[in-house]
Order: C-alpha cells, then structure tokens, then sequence
C-alpha cells in the first residue's frame, strides 16, 4: 500500500485526518463549542487544539418571568488536550465554492 | 425456506450492510441529545462514526447550524434514517 490518495475520504476519520493544521470546530457535550487548530488527534478523537476559543452556552430561567436567559461565555486558551468521549461533532472549515 | 417479502433490488440482510447500501444517500441522524441532522451521508465506520456532506444541525425542530463537512462521534448516534428529502425543505 504505497500509493495511498491522501485527499480520499474514505472512512470518517479520514475527514479529521485532512483537517490537520486547520481550523476546526467541535461541539462538545454541556454545550460547549471549540473554535481551534488542530494539531492532533487519535482514533478516540481525542485532540490536541491550539488557539482556542471556547464557548460555554447556558440558560437560565428568570425567577419572575420564567423567561430563558441564553448567555454565551467565551474564553481563549493557547493549548487544550481535548479527551474524546466528550466530542459530538467536529467540523472543518468551510470549504464553500 | 419461503422468505418472502424481499422489496425489489438491494436485498440488505443485516444491519452493517443497510449502513453499507446507504452511502451518498440523504439521511436523517438522531444524537442520543434528540439533536438532528439531515445531511448526504459520505461513509461510516464500525464506531458508527458518520461524515456527512451539506449537514443542516436541526435542534427542538429547528434549523440552527449549517456544516460543510460534519464528522459525529458514534456514540452519540441514536439512529441514521434515510430522508426522501433534498435540501431545504422543512421537516
């Protein structure tokens, strides 16, 4: 198996495996969402990201009007180690046109 | 030996060859959240990992995310129907 196509996709971690050195980003379990360069990751998806930023989503529920309350809680981190069970969905760049 | 009821052409007889017969088809994936997404199924793993082409993130009903290329853990799947639907239709 020498001459393996690199841009194939063929299983779906192929679709990571092109995403190396990108942006990507993944939606974690508890509403969190990352926004990152991958710079690894194994076959758990566990992940190595750098430049992250980091979206924390909750609601809360106003005592008087029960109205949700959505807020969004960002932060950045130069490096994250990503443990995998805690993926849902990761998502390279969008590559329109 | 009468087992009748096959219906016409791809004669699937277990679950990994439906999964295999339904490759670049439109599909319909339910995450264990209740999460949707409706999107062109590329390939699968024996994970249940799922790349998806063109994948709309349909949440309580509602379209809320767009993906070019989607990648889903399988452990989050709860089940991947195929969709006579196109694109941008609603539910």
């Amino acid at each position: 198996m020498a001459t393996e196509e690199e841009s194939a996709v063929k299983e779906p971690l192929d679709l990571i495996r092109l995403s190396l050195d990108e942006r990507i980003y993944v939606k974690l379990r508890s509403d969190r969402e990352l926004r990152g360069k991958l710079h690894a990751y194994d076959q758990h998806l566990n992940m190595i990201l750098g430049d992250v930023e980091e979206v924390v989503t909750t609601v809360e529920i106003d005592d008087e009007t029960y109205e949700e309350i959505v807020r969004t809680t960002k932060r950045t981190v130069p490096f994250l180690f990503v443990r995998g069970d805690g993926v849902i969905l990761v998502s390279p760049p969008l590559r329109t046109a | 030996m009468s087992t009748g009821g096959e219906k016409g052409s791809a004669t699937t007889k277990t679950p990994a060859d439906f999964l295999k017969s339904i490759r670049g088809r439109p599909v319909v994936v339910k995450l264990n959240s209740g999460v949707d997404y409706r999107g062109i199924l590329a390939c699968l793993d024996g994970y249940m990992n799922i790349a998806m082409e063109q994948t709309e993130e349909y949440v309580n009903g509602q379209l809320k995310n767009k993906y070019g290329d989607a990648f889903i853990r399988g452990n989050n799947v709860l089940y991947i129907s195929t969709s006579k639907r196109t694109l941008a239709d609603g539910a």
